[in-house]
């Protein structure tokens, strides 16, 4: 019988060496608990027991086919990542980022700066190559600088699309 | 098209200066399938179920918060009301019940939980009431469960019956968490037409027909319009107001559509809802007071205050409804008291009174949101003020709540700090004169000519 769950209660219930299991079925941690102390082996149907994928339901079979087709504001060619840098300006700022950004191999695509007074403000559009991963990237480039020096912040460009293009 | 240098700096301004924030992603969970006639083994599967679904929430959250670089604050899971998951077990105590979304809240590590749930805007089964009995107990043992009851819609009218059993479920919550200032209630929400889809606790739970599992969004970003008034002429008219408003709302919408989807994606279930509220935090400058004082009152509470709230809540609808097909949940303004710092002084100020409150929720989103009231209120009182929000929400076709606290030894004008996100309440003055005739009648108020629309 095809069940959603194994309780404890349906392991004293069924009692056994072992108990078989299709894949739906999820085993409470009471169950597992009761099934161990007495000496029950649970079985799904590749052998031991392990937790299947989650069933997120019939609605989400659909959504996924649904998802990639909802439109999205036009891409921006490429750009994978927009860095914002603001702080006090010294030499050697731009060649700090813009060498973090080549050692992971991004393209700078466009660049601007602006000085008031003692103070600058920075805006890189760049590529990412891809399957690099964006996060680390991210880590690497948010660690420039440093207390009253300057601060990165990355942004996926995905942000600056669904916010100002339709 | 690339971008602009003030396109990108106006985003990045959002976020590092204007408190901006993805508020909530929540997990919807279906439980009916949790139905089961020993109540252990219900609450076995209701902490299985959600912990197999839920397990990978919060890391998927972060991963997104990484990969676009768009802080998400709050990671939670909303399920099907206990009260339907319950019935079948028939069990007098459902505590049980709170005990296993406690656990399994703190197992997937998320702060709170919502969906300790009864709907009896009509009539109570047996599951409800005694899920009603249960809730005090359920939020004094529990730090994550969140509660909520259905008290009437426009449909059904009002069940004053339940309106006052949830009046006394309120004091006796207040009573047991009286050492924590009567938090427990702050876990706990009535409503008038709730409804199904919302993320945001304290009455997050999915209704009956929503799917096996769905993502709901709720984006935040009051300090985002206030400063976006801030930089308008303060001589522009109104409908520079509402156009500048709508188009902030649009733009923290569009955030709430990228992190529904790409959260749904990597979850692998159904995209639901983007909440587009704007939820203050006690943060200075998140404050929903302070966009009305923009817009033109002196002190939030002020004559014009309602106006603008409505003019507030519309604007912010038509941004939101342009940005995304899937605008749902409360969608508008939240007004919580004791987490807005401006209103806090608009209270203090003696400009915001508990009367002019309940005419602000008949244009906003919610309704009397972390009210402190006098831990002494009688329980006739308190029916009173809950049955005036709910026949707001009732007869406007609206959702209303209320989440009031009665703060145990504490009278009007007394100040009481939860800390955190709750902030800080002054308690509110519910008048010398009670109601306690309308009380003692009990019964149902008839659903109004309104909803006769078939």
């Amino acid at each position: 019988m095809a069940r959603r769950f194994l309780t404890a209660e349906d392991v004293r219930r069924l009692g056994g060496p072992r108990i078989q299991l299709d894949g739906e079925t999820v085993v409470t941690p009471q169950a597992a608990e009761a099934a161990a102390s007495a000496g029950i082996e649970i079985v799904g149907p590749a052998g031991a027991y392990a937790p299947p994928v989650p069933d997120r339901g019939p609605d989400a079979a659909r959504a996924a086919r649904t998802l990639p087709h909802l439109p999205e504001p036009s891409s921006t060619d490429g750009i994978g990542l927009v860095v914002t840098v603001v702080g006090r300006n010294r030499p050697g700022v731009l060649a700090e980022v813009t060498a973090a950004l080549g050692a992971a191999e991004c393209d700078v695509r466009d660049i601007s700066q602006r000085t008031v007074g003692a103070y600058f403000h920075m805006v890189l559009t760049c590529a990412v190559p891809p399957g690099r991963d964006f996060s680390a990237l991210k880590d690497t480039l948010q660690c420039l600088g440093g207390e009253s020096d300057y601060v990165v912040r990355v942004m996926h460009e995905k942000v600056f699309r669904f916010m100002h293009r339709v | 098209m690339p971008f602009t240098d003030s396109e990108i700096l106006e985003t990045v301004r959002m976020f590092e200066l204007e408190t901006f924030d993805i508020r909530t992603t929540t997990l919807g969970i279906s439980l009916l399938d949790c139905a089961d006639p020993d109540l252990e083994s219900a609450a076995e599967k209701v902490y299985t179920k959600i912990v197999h679904h839920g397990r990978n929430l919060v890391e998927v959250a972060g991963g997104i918060e990484a990969d676009l670089g768009v802080p998400i604050i709050n990671k939670r899971v909303s399920t099907t009301p206990i009260a339907l998951v319950a019935a079948a077990s028939a069990s007098e105590d459902l505590v049980p019940f709170a005990r296993a979304m406690d656990a399994a809240a703190a197992e997937i590590g998320i702060d709170y939980i919502g969906g300790y749930t009864a709907y009896v805007h009509k009539g109570f089964t047996r599951a409800d009431e005694a899920l009603l009995n249960s809730i005090p107990e359920a939020l004094a043992e529990t730090s994550r469960v969140c509660s909520s009851v259905s008290l009437a819609t426009t449909k059904a009218g009002i069940n004053m019956d339940a309106t006052a059993k949830f009046a006394q479920v309120v004091l006796d919550t207040a009573k047991l968490t009286a050492d924590e200032g009567g938090l427990g209630c702050a876990k706990l929400v009535c409503f008038s037409n709730p409804v199904e889809d919302n993320p945001f606790i304290a009455g997050a739970h999915i209704g009956i027909g929503e799917p096996e599992t769905v993502l709901n969004v709720g984006v935040s970003g009051p300090g985002v319009v206030r400063s976006a008034l801030a930089r308008l002429d303060p001589e522009a008219d109104l409908l520079a107001v509402a156009e500048t408003i709508k188009r902030t709302a649009f733009k923290i919408t569009r955030m709430g559509e990228l992190v529904g989807r790409e959260a749904a994606r990597r979850l692998g279930t159904v995209f639901g809802i983007v909440d587009v509220s704007l939820a203050p935090t006690p943060a200075v400058g998140d404050s929903v007071a302070d966009i009305l004082e923009l817009i033109g009152v002196e002190r939030t509470g002020a004559p014009g205050t309602t106006a603008a709230l409505a003019l507030l809540t519309d604007a912010v609808k038509k941004g939101g409804a342009m940005a995304s097909s899937s605008v749902g949940g409360l969608s508008g303004a939240f007004i919580p008291v004791s987490e807005d710092q401006g209103m806090i002084d608009a209270v203090a100020a003696g400009a915001l009174s508990l009367a002019k409150l309940e005419a602000m929720t008949t244009v906003c989103s919610v309704g009397l949101d972390m009210i402190a009231v006098p831990g002494d209120t009688s329980p006739s009182t308190l029916t009173g003020l809950l049955a005036d929000e709910l026949a707001i929400g009732m007869v406007n076709q609206k959702t209303t709540a209320v989440r009031a606290i009665p703060v145990p030894g504490k009278g009007p004008g007394e100040t009481h700090d939860w800390g955190g996100l709750l902030g800080t309440a002054i308690v509110q003055d519910p008048g010398a004169f009670g109601c306690e005739a309308l009380w003692r009648r009990g019964g149902r108020i008839p659903a109004p000519l309104q909803s006769y629309r078939n």
